[in-house]
């Protein structure tokens, strides 16, 4: 008898929800024993992550704040992805967009304020898309492999912000803390019902993201270049130029969810900024499908994991560590269970479909 | 969440860290049990008192895990004392970045009933006073800083005085008369730091320099190692510290050379190499405060007190301490106390040489909370 | 009689899946007969010998070899066996040479002596009149060099059950009859031979037997000697077929797009085009004829204005295009379409539904900054109408269609954008018999409506009675331009091989 994978012919709609089903069990029954081995009622810290991340009107204020950059970022990301052009680079490019951000905000803080952040919010978009438009135009240029590109400009973003918050920002009235100075009332966006308006920014990206895709015919380019280069080309489309937009848009996103974290939560351009968003959010992107709708729902989720998370680490006590490790688990569950979405193990016989 | 993917690494190491997370997580329930079951069997006067200290959730923010052996333990020491002494429920969160991070998990504490808050790194300073606000009804500790609101204290020890003491063990002990001293980061605190114990260092050994490293992080066991290797590469053949890990303690060790601790009693880190360390005695103070919002008597405050108050103290010094070490820290340390001695008093020269400090006169606290320059004899800039 | 078959197949059912790819199949094959296995794309014949080969196992059936069954869970069983499988792509190591080829992966004493390893395929060469150069490495050797390493490799394992999949899709016909001179030999030689393939004049020429399939069932096992190329047609098709490639007749053929000494590099930089020059004419079919890897697929992508010219010029109807983009092309009101080889990896989107293959050609000519499907939905509607196009609906992903109407679509967009000038390449492979001749009438409809159609196709009979003029290419370079009415195969067979008419020409002439 042997075992092989192989690849599985589309899965229907129903098998996917069943496996994904089976997956999330799999992942309540696996975390479940974890969280016994630490000395924890599995049942009881569960129903706390749900009741830590929508158990009160505070914390699914703290969820919503928690997935409005992931579903910004998810929403970028996708867009590149459209491509098949492999945006690592999210990370870096919310960095370098909270970096223009901070520069409008700390400069030029005395104008009016809706003046203040609509600057801060350009500014993002440049920075964030000319970050995303280097390692675009080198693909363009010389075929150079934007996943390790993107990757490496993540670091470089991180370290500039360093660079800045130990020399040229910091600041002086923090006596030798090595920390940017806070921004002023006019570079931090207000809030709308209890939340920073940057809920409403997403959501209406959101909107904005799938009309581009579907129904415009810069959005129609990028679809077909990321099915096909030959047929791009085939049909007349100027590749470069296509490439270098869609990386813009997609970073230029990154960008502005980056503007939304320094201004409406760290009030400040710190290297936490990205904290990490920008790799969930490629997570997000996929397991979305890289349809805009369902981000909101994937994005909320996870947001919901990470408040979840932290709450129990509260209010079980349980170590930090052992917090991420319940968070990893799920996460690996509900990965993996893509796997068997695309491919299926055939045993005995052994036969691998030819052609 | 940090990165993503490191999660599904790390994953590996579960294993091991369903052991460690066991262990930790026993004790601190048991412990947390204890002091309850001590005052149902007390007389109904402690029982009165208990009511009212259910009414008080106290959550503690750390900027490490409070297995770092050193600042976020020393405060996870005193957490316990808090809760051995007066029963109050308390809650932790480890590793809290000194970011808007600290914001939300003080919300989610507050959210989770906490009424009381220690967060314990500088760095979280403006946040603490931000959210300061929003929760007026909320009493906020914050560690090392500077600014206050009515509901938020600003609290710190003089640590200088013990670093002073701790700077007399190494001078005597020091052959190459150069002591390594790896920082965290250049504020007040830290440069006060260096100074007290350059000055102890002085004043047993006119000749000591002391080399200053900067690592820019609070809790980095690795970083902070190689920094004292750079020092000890060097020429220095004592290193001293301010971070919150043992690693420069280790340094030391493998070196076969000296060392002094910081935050708590190193020695088991290196037995061979430690001599003493400055230490945080936090259990006290928090008994005292928690207490006074029990009572309805909190204030809002900046309290910076020393030796006389028991929070910070010198470890015993271990067997590789210098001969007759002893005597003089004693002699110090109760001419400290009463008053005699100050460890900043004049005259100071600066790095250039320019006295800053008057014979005769001392620097006052607002001067030491805004020191911003080094004494004569360490080498090393503030940058 | 018995001891004398060689293989048998009894019953061999195999299934993908939902999808029933071997029903109940029977096969016999003997000692030195030459076996035709013959069915259209997906009739089940490369699932059935990849069965013997050991790659599949069937799902119930018996396998005999030489009388005795065989349950093979690997390709070296089956190569143990005596059976050796010579795959349409070769399996051949381009840096190794071709001795090196041959005993790789063989198990043999670790002291083989190199002499006598070459002792041995010697004598094999001799055996079968085979030739090889035994220290030419591969990636120096043409197709049907290859092709000829894979059979000695195969003969040298000690095969004498030998299965060809289309041997004969990347031969000229110059090759192809040596090829079929080898496998005469074989049989000679007591072998068995087995050899898939969809061409019907090779099965008459060559084979002794004929083993019809027709959607995963054999549908009749005949000897040549009692059949036809119409009664084989209507057994893989099941039903009547009319063969008949019309040549249309047509006036008015007047000079439309000129191809001036063009000369295209390829990614290697080297020259996959050199100095080409013909002219198109309208109302005409233009056949290319070339092996494989000739040029016609930069020549096709040059005349579309995707590749750029190193050299030379298009000037269609006194205009020059060289250099311009399609787009470009298009806004000059010169209406040019093609359908590329790849159809799915570059003629359409395979994940997109009709309308959004439709839109391809189209979305740029819409005003503003959004896409309006609604007037292509009509049209898609009417495509598919048109062509018969067999699909769920216009909103089904192309990639799920069945090749010929994968290939409709393609063409019938195409056509839709009434073309000037409509390039083709290979616009039959890989479909059905009827589709084919579906194409075949849409290309003859386009003729008679003045297009000029460029026709690159493979089959040489089919080139000869569709075409009106025949252009030959060998290694990027011209080597002929002729009459279709006034030429033979082994003409052209010639050019392909790299003689310029005007020498087959003299060398007839003398």
């Amino acid at each position: 008898m042997r075992v092989r994978v192989v690849k599985a012919k589309e899965s229907s709609r129903n098998k996917k929800i069943l496996i994904q089903t089976m997956a999330i069990a799999a992942a309540l029954l696996i975390t479940g024993v974890f969280i016994l081995a630490i000395g924890h009622n599995p049942i009881n810290v569960y129903s706390s992550m749900i009741k830590g991340s929508f158990g009160s009107a505070y914390r699914v204020k703290e969820t919503i704040i928690k997935a409005v950059p992931l579903l910004i970022t998810a929403l970028g990301i996708a867009a590149a992805f459209r491509m098949k052009f492999w945006n690592i680079g999210a990370e870096g490019q919310i960095i370098m967009g909270a970096f223009g951000a901070s520069f409008v905000a700390l400069r030029f803080a005395d104008l009016p304020k809706g003046a203040v952040l609509l600057s801060m919010m350009i500014a993002a978009v440049v920075c964030g898309g000319v970050w995303g438009i280097i390692p675009g135009y080198l693909k363009a240029k010389w075929g150079t492999n934007e996943s390790i590109v993107t990757l490496m400009m993540n670091y470089i973003a991180l370290k500039w912000i360093v660079y800045l918050q130990y020399g040229p920002w910091k600041d002086p009235a923090s006596q030798g803390f090595p920390k940017i100075a806070n921004f002023a009332d006019s570079a931090i966006l207000p809030k709308f019902l209890g939340v920073h308006i940057g809920w409403i920014i997403a959501l209406v990206l959101v909107v904005v993201i799938h009309i581009f895709i579907n129904y415009t015919k810069k959005g129609y380019e990028i679809v077909v270049l990321g099915e096909s280069e030959n047929t791009a080309r085939y049909a007349g489309m100027d590749i470069k130029k296509i490439v270098l937009l869609a990386t813009f848009i997609s970073a230029g996103i990154a960008g502005l969810a980056g503007m939304i974290q320094a201004s409406a939560v760290s009030n400040t351009l710190n290297m936490q900024i990205a904290g990490g968003a920008g790799y969930t959010a490629i997570i997000i992107a996929w397991l979305s499908g890289l349809s805009a709708p369902w981000m909101v729902v994937v994005s909320l989720l996870f947001a919901a994991l990470i408040q979840g998370g932290s709450f129990i680490q509260t209010a079980f006590q349980i170590p930090q560590s052992a917090a991420d490790i319940i968070q990893a688990l799920i996460l690996f569950c509900v990965l993996g269970s893509q796997f068997f979405i695309q491919y299926k193990v055939v045993f005995g016989g052994g036969e691998v479909r030819g052609n | 969440m940090k990165k993503t993917l490191l999660k599904v690494g790390a994953l590996l190491m579960a294993g091991m860290l369903v052991l460690s997370g066991c262990a930790s997580t026993a004790t601190t329930t048991k412990e947390a049990e204890k002091p309850a079951a001590a005052g149902e069997a007390a007389e109904p006067e402690k029982k009165e008192a208990d009511e009212a200290a259910k009414a008080v959730k106290v959550g503690f923010i750390y900027v490490g895990p409070t297995g770092d052996g050193g600042w976020s333990y020393a405060h996870d020491q005193g957490r316990k004392y808090l809760e051995e002494k007066l029963g109050v429920e308390t809650i932790i969160k480890e590793s809290v970045p000194e970011s808007q991070e600290v914001e939300a998990v003080a919300a989610d504490m507050i959210d989770q009933g906490c009424n009381v808050i220690f967060a314990t790194s500088f760095g979280y300073m403006d946040y603490i006073e931000k959210i300061s606000k929003e929760f007026p009804e909320v009493k906020f500790f914050h560690c090392s800083g500077y600014k206050t609101t009515e509901n938020m204290t600003a609290y710190f020890g003089r640590i200088y005085q013990a670093r002073y003491l701790s700077g007399i063990v190494a001078g005597m002990k020091t052959e190459t008369n150069q002591i390594g001293y790896v920082a965290a980061m250049p504020i007040p605190e830290v440069i006060r730091g260096i100074n007290a114990f350059t000055l102890g260092a002085q004043s047993v050994n006119p000749d000591v320099k002391v080399k200053v490293v900067w690592t820019n992080t609070w809790y980095d066991p690795a970083k902070e190692k190689d920094a004292a290797i750079a020092l000890l590469d060097g020429g220095a053949d004592v290193i001293a510290q301010h971070q919150d890990t043992a690693g420069p303690q280790q340094a030391a060790e493998e070196r076969g050379v000296w060392s002094v601790g910081y935050n708590s009693d190193m020695s088991s880190f290196a037995p061979k190499a430690n001599l003493t360390s400055a230490v945080w005695n936090w259990g006290p103070y928090y008994v005292e405060k928690v207490q006074s919002v029990i009572d309805g008597t909190y204030k809002s405050e900046s309290y910076w007190k020393g030796f006389e108050a028991g929070i910070v103290d010198l470890a015993p010094l271990t067997a590789n301490a210098p001969e007759g070490a002893q005597a003089e820290v004693d002699a110090a340390k109760a001419a400290i106390i009463d008053g005699s001695l100050n460890p900043f008093a004049g005259p100071i020269k600066d790095q250039t040489g320019a006295v800053k400090v008057a014979e005769g006169s001392a620097m006052t606290d607002e001067e030491m909370l805004a020191f911003d320059w080094f004494v004569e004899g360490v080498e090393g800039e503030i940058k | 009689m018995r001891e004398s078959v060689m293989v048998e197949l009894k019953n061999i059912t195999k299934t993908f899946g939902t999808v029933l790819a071997n029903e109940d199949v029977d096969l016999i094959v003997q000692k030195g007969e030459i076996h035709a296995l013959l069915g259209e794309n997906g009739a089940g014949k490369s699932t059935l010998v990849n069965m013997l080969s050991g790659i599949y196992s069937p799902d119930s059936g018996s396998i005999f070899i030489r009388g005795k069954q065989m349950n093979f869970d690997s390709p070296k069983e089956s190569i143990a066996c005596g059976i050796g499988m010579v795959h349409q792509h070769f399996k051949l190591v381009d840096r190794l040479t071709a001795k090196e080829n041959i005993i790789a992966g063989n198990k043999g004493s670790f002291f083989t002596s190199g002499k006598e390893i070459e002792k041995k395929i010697i004598s094999l060469c001799e055996k079968y009149d085979l030739t090889v150069d035994l220290s030419k490495r591969v990636q120096d050797m043409s197709v049907g060099e290859k092709q000829m390493l894979e059979i000695i490799k195969v003969l040298y394992r000690g095969a004498d059950i030998l299965i060809l999949d289309e041997p004969t899709a990347v031969l000229i016909p110059q090759e192809v009859e040596r090829l079929f001179n080898i496998i005469r030999r074989m049989k000679k030689e007591g072998c068995a031979v087995i050899i898939i393939t969809h061409k019907l004049g090779e099965v008459m020429e060559l084979c002794d037997k004929v083993t019809v399939l027709r959607r995963g069932k054999n549908v009749e096992s005949v000897d040549i000697a009692q059949t036809s190329p119409k009664h084989l047609t209507e057994l893989m098709v099941g039903g009547a077929v009319d063969l008949e490639i019309q040549r249309v007749k047509t006036e008015n053929k007047e000079p439309v797009y000129e191809i001036k000494n063009i000369s295209v590099m390829n990614s290697d930089g080297l020259k996959a085009l050199q100095d080409v020059s013909f002219t198109m004419h309208t109302s005409e079919i233009l056949g290319v004829a070339a092996v494989a890897g000739s040029g016609q697929k930069e020549l096709c992508e040059a005349l579309f204005g995707l590749v750029k010219l190193s050299q030379g010029e298009l000037v269609f109807k006194g205009e020059n295009i060289t250099g311009k983009t399609p787009r470009e092309i298009y806004k000059k009101g010169i209406s040019m379409s093609s359908v590329p080889e790849d159809r799915l990896g570059m003629g359409l989107v395979g994940s997109m539904d009709i309308v959004d293959n439709l839109l391809l050609k189209e979305y740029y000519t819409q005003k503003g900054l959004f896409i309006n499907r609604k007037p292509l939905k009509e049209k898609a509607k009417e495509l598919v109408n048109r062509l018969q196009v067999s699909t769920p609906g216009i909103h089904h992903p192309v990639k799920q269609l069945s090749g010929g109407n994968i290939q409709k679509v393609l063409l019938g967009r195409e056509i839709y954008l009434e073309p000037d000038v409509l390039i083709t390449s290979y616009p039959v492979r890989g479909l059905d018999i009827g589709a084919t001749y579906q194409i075949y009438d849409l290309l003859n409809e386009q003729k008679k409506k003045g297009v000029s159609v460029l026709f690159v196709g493979e089959d040489l009979d089919v080139l000869l009675n569709l075409s009106d003029r025949i252009l030959v290419l060998c290694d990027g370079k011209v080597t002929g331009l002729v009459d279709a009415k006034n030429t033979t195969k082994e003409e052209i067979g010639m050019m392909m091989a790299g003689h310029t008419q005007e020498t087959i020409q003299n060398k007839g002439g003398a």
